[in-house]
């Protein structure tokens, strides 16, 4: 279906030692403070579930224009005509639970090593692009846990996973709690003292590698590698150290698990985005969502195992419809926040993709995945059918390299893509 | 090469059924000779593999028109190997194929093994190596213990880090334990908090008593209540710690929320009692067991990590004490870290007691005053009139933190006899910091640090003091930095002249990685530094003395993990309502404890391999024995026990296995066989063609997963692989998700178990199956011994791997020799 691509690895271990995009820090300067005639910045949400969407109740009947809100996309209706839908778009992947990972990559992590931008997620390339401009690159909000590892929707170039997020409290306390002036002195002489501690492990590391054989030496890269990552971000950390937390508008609250928290969680996404703390965000529906919170007694991921019965496919179909209403409530959200100096909302600066590495979790397939883009300057109003013949297919990935276009970022190719996504135009 | 490397792997996995076990099968087939005429290889391959494995049409991705004839690199090396496996267990030519006469098939499978040794007997030294190693986030937690000397019960330096990625299941492989910017930010921070911990306070901490005898406020959802009906004179547990909502599972005492000021033991002694636990209902119904003393645990809670009522990441069970009926005083000693508070739990207590209060008064009307309505009058009726089991705690006093030394044993490791010195002073000369910082990273590097890397680390604490810390305090940055050199986080392999052999203290610390996932002790390193270490008889007598150590616990289970998945036992959480046994009598926990102490056993009285396919014996506690339907140990912890119904002993009656190969719901015969070709028998079946089309379960119908799969194996593309997957799977559909017999689907349709193996030999289910491995044996000493070869070093076996992992499954007389083996090998002791 895509091209075969020729693993060259010890080519690319060697550039990527040298090549690695670090945030541009000198680049970053405060261009927005300065000028008024600078349009408001592009940000991207991309959230994503761990079990798709049931079929049955997801696709509409029709296409293009016309199509009809089917029950999973009717919490959408008041954004109808600011979204596009998009049918048999996937990456081509198999491995069911194993492949919902590759969501935003579009490559398994197995195989991340042996492309081209280290199966690095969508949301990460974006962040690259934001640089130190905002004091978030990006914000990941997930778990660690859930099935087989959860959704893993975020990946650096190196073929990690982006610790997530675990909560909302976590990530109010990043947006939000500042350090006071005593407490900064002693933060100003952790980054030095860390500083200090990079050049003498660097040094070590440089010793090291005489030692070591060529494939060692690769490895070894990763470290260096690290090195050179970890000291950018302590000047970005210092940097932002100087500037102020914005004034939480709400309060501090506990973790409840997240069918309870995902309201909280996106307000809090919003805010992040309102405050320019951060362009990306990603967020993981997986881990702690638990059904019982919505008075269902059986698990989720054995009723998304529905066995074409019934009365389980409608409580999936509950569950699935909470999400929906949620990511709906938070289009609310952005759609009622205006941007300064620009006519806009939120919303039109805003990408809000929603979808999953999963098809259809009752037969464990990853193709025909569940994908709606939100907002961000696009032509939407559509259910964009794409081609659905195998050899015909358009790799979910071409919609990644639209989406990093819009961005703002100068690129013609994501992980396999074979271009843009044709049918998807600019407003 | 990685790519390379993996390639092998796998396919070197899927060649790996035995030759030997079922060499002697064809070369005993007595039949005449039909036809004389010696044959290539290649005329073999032409008369009957061809018509199939062609470059048109490439079964099962082998085309075997390109063969040369002779092996001529590592790539035709697998294919041969393959060739030849599939010939001795006489699974190809398929059986609806022109069959070859048994002498063709006994002289191809001797021109095939002469091949394959002789290449081996030729080919260059290998190729295969371990790359740069990094330590896991296991082997960090376990190395910064033993060499800090830190407590790690509650305390886990490696809790933030990202978790490590495995490759089949192993957590230690080199090739994929990549470090990046996300885990270097954190190994600053657990540098950071660990040498802290090691070395703060440098005063001692005064010992407090705290006592709490009144105002025990409960859960908020019973807070209320409890108020009215006993003014908050005593702590109430009820639920256990497994209920889904638990009301009363955990009792904090809030008073203490703060908890302890410091790191260390605190003795804590309270009065408590068991009350009801002879209660007037019906004993099924209520579910606690009267004949059985209650059991209080205690497990720490911290605030900040939410709700102290409720489950925490970090609750480790403390201490346990059986109950009397009548309150009585109890004391004991626990290990509390700084901030953490004790809190109370009922380990066989009451199950989802927040269903239970409405159940118990609709059961028993009689028994309550009024018609109580809704929640809350449930909920008062319940707690006020019942008589429901519970504990009761009135008094409480914690005293410490207790120290049985002082300096602590971090302490004097950090700065020897220096400590008390510096405590006073903060004072320490530069030649005093540079022979501490001498000492400790030689430790930390397993091996003698260099002069160089000493210098680095003066020149940073240089640093520290010129922008004015301590003395003392820049020492400990100089630490810290230890801890995050490359010297210290990835094992230097370094090798010892030609041949890759690995040079002495690199043989310390890999023998330490495998068999404790820590780092080298002093008599290790101090044989290493003597030159002692390569010998045979030291390697082994130092293998037997550290599987001896508590500390290869960690092998045990790290390579259970990597072996059999049990890292995924929970991940799919069993259904609640169907199996609530599961999460009342934390089952998952006893579930691995049986394979672990099964395990223990075997390696410590070198029992034969054979007990993993099937034995008269294992290890459970009375849930598990309830769990199996046999009788349980008197005491309430685990206990050996015969077995006399073979429906249960070896791996595959364990319940560990049983539920890790199933999704917590139901089972599948597809996923439960190739759990037993990946990790069981270790010959992976492909994954399916690119075109299949997928099965879409449909459970409403009458028809059973049988004979749902009969439908794909009806079509050849897919009975290829499922005729070797499905046979394995339906031998295990009598145990249901949580590993418990069944002779019955839930939708009444009986269980069929029984199968037919790729080379014909049936069975009626488990226990006929296991019957037909045991003479296999062979195949699964092999997949082990592959396994472990693999754990032990931290990479993929490849093709070239093959006659060292041979050696090893034939020379190991049971289970810890088949470790010594591993120790033993050349593969082992080199790169």
């Amino acid at each position: 279906m895509f091209p075969r691509f020729q693993p060259r690895r010890r080519s690319f271990l060697k550039a990527a030692g040298i090549s690695i995009a670090l945030p541009a820090l000198e680049s970053a300067s405060s261009a927005r403070a300065s000028e008024k005639q600078v349009p408001p910045p592009k940000r991207m949400v991309c959230v994503g579930n761990e079990f798709g969407m049931y079929p049955g109740a997801f696709w509409p009947e029709e296409d293009g224009r016309e199509f009809a809100l089917s029950p999973l996309l009717e919490p959408l209706g008041k954004h109808r005509d600011n979204l596009t839908v998009f049918s048999h778009l996937d990456h081509g992947l198999k491995g069911g639970h194993f492949a919902v990972h590759t969501f935003l990559t579009g490559v398994k992590a197995v195989e991340a090593s042996s492309m081209r931008d280290g199966g690095i997620s969508l949301d990460q390339r974006a962040a690259e692009h934001v640089g130190s401009q905002t004091r978030f690159p990006s914000l990941t909000v997930g778990s660690e846990n859930g099935l087989h590892g959860g959704c893993r929707m975020s990946w650096t170039r190196s073929g990690t996973r982006v610790p997530p997020i675990e909560g909302p409290r976590e990530l109010f306390r990043m947006l939000f709690a500042d350090t006071d002036a005593a407490s900064r002195d002693r933060v100003f002489d952790r980054l030095d003292l860390q500083g200090s501690i990079l050049d003498s492990i660097r040094s070590d590391a440089n010793d090291l590698a005489r030692l070591l054989n060529e494939s060692d030496k690769h490895k070894l890269d990763e470290f260096l590698t690290s090195v050179r990552e970890v000291e950018s971000k302590l000047a970005l950390d210092r940097r932002w150290q100087r500037v102020a937390k914005p004034k939480p508008p709400i309060d501090e609250s506990d973790d409840l698990g997240l069918t309870r928290d995902l309201p909280k969680i996106y307000d809090l996404i919003a805010l992040a985005l309102q405050t320019d703390s951060t362009r990306v965000a990603t967020l993981e529906v997986g881990g702690s969502f638990a059904a019982s919170d919505l008075g269902i007694k059986q698990g989720y991921h054995g009723l998304s195992h529905h066995g074409q019965v019934q009365s389980n496919i409608d409580l999936l179909v509950q569950i699935e419809h909470y999400q929906v209403e949620q990511f709906s409530r938070f289009l609310d959200k952005l759609s009622s926040i205006r941007e300064p100096e620009s006519d806009g909302t939120l919303l039109s600066n805003t990408m809000a993709l929603f979808g999953s590495g999963m098809g259809n979790a009752n037969s464990h397939t990853n193709s025909d995945l569940p994908i709606v883009l939100a907002g961000g300057g696009f032509a939407h109003g559509q259910l964009l059918e794409l081609p659905e013949q195998k050899n015909r297919r358009i790799p979910l990935s071409n919609l990644f390299v639209s989406m990093l276009q819009q961005f703002g970022v100068e690129t013609d190719s994501f992980g396999k893509s074979t271009g843009t996504l044709t049918g998807l135009e600019m407003a | 090469m990685k790519l390379l490397t993996v390639n092998l792997g796998i396919r070197l996995s899927l060649a790996a059924f035995l030759t030997s076990a079922f060499g002697s099968f064809a070369l005993c087939d007595e039949s005449k000779p039909e036809r004389t005429k010696a044959q290539s290889v290649q005329d073999f391959l032409n008369d009957y593999c061809v018509d199939c494995h062609n470059a048109d049409d490439v079964k099962g991705n082998r085309s075997f028109e390109a063969i040369a004839g002779e092996i001529t690199d590592e790539e035709s090396l697998v294919d041969y190997q393959d060739i030849l496996d599939q010939l001795n267990l006489s699974e190809m030519p398929p059986s609806d194929a022109e069959q070859p006469s048994s002498f063709d098939r006994m002289q191809a499978i001797e021109l095939l093994t002469r091949q394959i040794e002789q290449f081996h007997a030729h080919r260059k030294p290998i190729s295969t190596q371990t790359v740069l190693r990094r330590i896991n986030a296991r082997e960090y937690r376990n190395t910064i213990r033993d060499l800090l000397k830190l407590d790690t019960t509650i305390f886990d330096p490696a809790q933030d880090f990202p978790r490590d990625q495995t490759s089949e299941h192993l957590d230690n492989n080199a090739e994929w334990l990549v470090t990046s910017s996300h885990l270097l930010e954190r190994y600053l921070l657990a540098a950071d908090l660990a040498i802290s911990k090691a070395l703060l306070p440098l005063e001692k901490p005064i010992e407090q008593t705290w006592k709490f005898t009144k105002n025990f406020r409960q859960q908020p959802e019973i807070d209320n209540v409890h108020g009215k009906f006993n003014r908050y004179e005593h702590m109430t547990l009820y639920d256990v710690v497994g209920a889904d909502k638990p009301e009363g599972a955990y009792g904090p005492i809030l008073a203490f929320a703060d908890g302890v000021p410091h790191d260390g033991v605190y003795e804590i002694r309270l009065r408590a009692e068991a009350v009801n636990r002879s209660h007037p209902y019906d004993e099924a119904f209520i579910g606690t067991d009267r004949e059985r003393p209650f059991r209080l645990g205690i497990v720490p809670g911290e605030q900040t990590a939410g709700e102290l009522h409720l489950p925490q990441p970090i609750e480790p069970l403390l201490a346990e004490i059986e109950l009397a009926d009548e309150p009585t005083w109890y004391t004991v000693r626990v290990r509390l870290d700084k901030g953490y508070t004790p809190r109370f739990t009922f380990r066989n207590g009451l199950m989802d007691v927040r269903d239970l209060w409405g159940k118990l008064v609709k059961k028993y009307p009689e028994q309550f005053d009024r018609n109580p309505k809704g929640i809350v009058e449930v909920r008062r009726a319940a707690i006020v009139d019942g008589k429901l089991p519970q504990i009761r705690i009135h008094e409480i006093e914690i005293t410490g933190p207790i120290f049985d030394r002082w300096p602590t044993a971090s302490q004097e490791l950090l700065l020897g006899d220096d400590f008390s010195r510096v405590a006073q002073s903060g004072l320490l000369s530069t030649d005093e910091m540079r022979s501490h910082v001498q000492r400790f990273a030689s430790l930390a590097y397993r091996r003698p640090a260099t002069d160089s890397e000493i210098e680095k680390v003066m020149r940073l604490i240089a640093v520290r003091l010129t922008s004015g810390r301590s003395p003392v305090e820049a020492l400990a940055d100089g630490f810290k930095t230890v801890l995050c050199s490359p010297n210290f986080l990835y094992l230097g392999e370094n090798t010892a002249g030609v041949g890759g052999e690995l040079d002495q203290y690199a043989l310390a610390s890999r023998l330490s990685y495998f068999l404790w996932s820590s780092m080298p002790d002093q008599e290790l390193i101090h044989l290493a530094q003597q030159g002692r270490l390569a010998d045979d008889a030291e390697l082994t007598r130092q293998t037997q003395r550290m599987l001896s150590d508590s500390r290869s616990d960690a092998m045990i289970d790290g390579f259970l993990d990597s072996w059999l998945a049990l890292r995924q036992l929970g991940s799919a959480p069993p259904d609640r309502d169907k199996f609530t046994d599961y999460y009342r009598h934390d089952l998952a926990a006893a579930m691995r404890e049986e394979t672990d102490l099964f395990f223990r056993h075997l390696v410590d009285e070198n029992l034969s391999l054979e007990n993993f396919i099937d034995s008269n014996f294992s290890f459970v506690n009375r849930p598990l024995a309830n769990l199996y339907g046999i009788d349980a140990p008197a005491g309430p912890g685990f206990a050996k026990v015969q077995l006399n119904d073979r429906r249960r002993g070896g791996l595959l009656g364990q319940a560990s296995v049983l539920t890790v190969s199933a999704n917590g719901f139901d089972t599948s015969p597809v996923v439960r066989g190739v759990w037993m070709l990946e990790n069981f028998l270790g010959t992976p079946p492909s994954p399916p063609p690119p075109d299949v089309e997928p099965l879409d379960p449909d459970t409403r119908g009458a028809k059973t997963i049988r004979e749902q799969l009969a439908m794909h194996r009806n079509v050849s593309t897919c009975n290829e692989c499922h005729r070797k997957i499905d046979p394995l799977g339906f031998a295990l559909e009598n145990y249901d998700p949580i590993g418990r017999w069944r002779d019955r689907y839930v939708r009444s349709a009986k269980i069929d178990s029984s199968g037919e193996l790729p080379d014909g030999e049936s069975f009626t289910g488990i226990q006929d199956l296991k019957k037909i491995m045991l003479k296999r044996e062979p195949q699964f000493a092999r997949a082990m011994a592959e396994k472990m070869l693999a754990y032990a070093t931290g990479r993929m076996m490849a093709t070239t791997d093959r006659p060292a992992i041979d050696k090893i499954a034939s020379s190991a007389n049971g289970t810890r020799e088949l470790i010594e083996q591993v120790v033993l090998s050349e593969t082992f002791r080199s790169k």
